[in-house]
């Protein structure tokens, strides 16, 4: 059983088609999402994301920000950032993680501190996504 | 008399030539970018689309939720943001767009003048000479202005608009219609209206998490950097589009004129020459 799942970011849609099931993380925990789902809406936080197409075939990707709603048997995932494994640079991530890792000690006040843990966050789960 | 006017017209005709070559650089510059700008705007409408029908849903299913972003506010004083290009020489392109915007602001009757967050070269320096109270004047290149920017704006326009330094929220930017026609359009984002409508069926029931009032508040900042994001795609085709346009009529009039000033050369070239002659001609029979 299959439903019909929709990605799409800023820079255009990744993914329109049927899926057996969708797992990201939510702001408040990783959610999985199968099909005959209840209507449901949530904001999404950083983390990684896995859709299982049908044939068991496994996607995974890093997925940070906007918004995961389920009405019916749509399911839109409407995401900030949405980066399919494969398609993700590592050495970027890795240079990305070290120069948030500097500011994090460089940091002088707690809004920078704030913006360089979340430059952290998204590096490091890029990198794990990506593994 | 007719030497010095041949050296005038051609003089002309090679200042008329650079420029048709300046317009025409111009013209291939604009059109190779702004079908990579068209591509971008179209992949952006889809989310836009879909974001906005999510917020639509949540607002109007929920009957007891309150939200900073969907309730009109009552200080009367409206915020614009406004998306122009960074250089002339698009046509009415900048033009256009700002006088849609000013008597959009007219139109208005609120009790304070409106506020401002211009994007784009020309608009901040528009805003600073009409001496308009401007949010940041940090975003002065439209081209150069990534999602992240986008995203701050939103970040800084959200808070402004909780803490009440305004109560609406409109985009000025310039729609792409097509690749010949751009339309200048002023939008509301904030407050999301949400008409209810009665005649609809019965509205699911929706489970949000953690709660409705907060994803909805964590959801508008993304919306309106969303919006955001979407309309400078949109306006930087419009920009690219409208110069594309300018600049093939410049280069068109340009041959014109440079074929108008040959015509005058020659004749008078052969009037110099025809001169020459009939001097000979009456030398010799004297």
């Amino acid at each position: 059983m299959t439903f019909h799942l929709q990605i799409v970011t800023p820079d255009g849609g990744f993914y329109d088609g049927e899926a057996e099931k969708l797992i990201v993380r939510a702001k408040g925990g990783d959610v999985c999402i199968l099909p005959r789902h209840a209507p449901y809406v949530t904001a999404l936080g950083i983390g990684e994301a896995t859709v299982v197409l049908p044939g068991d075939q496994r996607r995974r990707a890093a997925c940070a920000g906007g918004m995961l709603s389920v009405t019916g048997e749509d399911v839109r995932l409407v995401a900030t950032t949405f980066e399919w494994a494969e398609d993700i640079d590592k050495a970027r991530a890795q240079k990305a993680e070290e120069k948030a890792r500097r500011k994090i000690q460089d940091a002088r006040d707690n809004v920078e501190l704030e913006m360089a843990k979340a430059k952290l966050y998204r590096a490091l789960t890029r990198q794990k996504a990506a593994q | 008399m007719a030497g010095a006017s041949m050296k005038d017209i051609k003089l002309r005709i090679k200042s008329v030539q650079s420029t048709m070559q300046i317009t025409k650089a111009m013209e291939l510059v604009a059109s190779s970018k702004l079908r990579r700008a068209k591509e971008r705007a179209e992949s952006t409408r889809p989310y836009f689309a879909t974001l906005r029908q999510a917020l639509e849903d949540i607002a109007q299913s929920n009957t007891d939720f309150s939200s900073p972003f969907v309730q009109p506010g009552e200080v009367g004083r409206a915020c614009y943001v406004v998306i122009a290009g960074d250089r002339g020489l698009a046509g009415g392109y900048n033009n256009n767009l700002f006088k849609a915007v000013w008597e959009h602001m007219d139109g208005q009757d609120a009790a304070q003048r409106p506020c401002v967050l211009p994007i784009g070269k020309k608009a901040v320096e528009l805003c600073q000479r009409r001496g308009m109270e401007s949010l940041s004047d940090a975003y002065a290149s439209v081209e150069a202005l990534s999602l992240r920017d986008c995203f701050s704006i939103a970040k800084l326009l959200c808070e402004k608009f909780r803490q009440g330094a305004f109560d609406a929220l409109y985009v000025g930017y310039t729609k792409f219609v097509s690749m010949l026609s751009q339309q200048p359009d002023v939008a509301k984002v904030l407050p999301i209206r949400h008409e209810r409508q009665p005649s609809q069926k019965a509205q699911s029931l929706i489970e949000y998490e953690p709660g409705a009032a907060a994803v909805y508040n964590a959801i508008v900042p993304e919306y309106v950097g969303g919006v955001l994001w979407g309309a400078v795609a949109e306006s930087l085709a419009s920009e690219l589009g409208a110069r594309r346009t300018a600049m093939d009529a410049a280069s068109k009039n340009a041959g014109e004129m440079i074929e108008d000033l040959s015509l005058k050369y020659n004749r008078a070239r052969q009037g110099a020459i025809t001169q020459e002659i009939t001097e000979i001609v009456a030398g010799a029979e004297a």
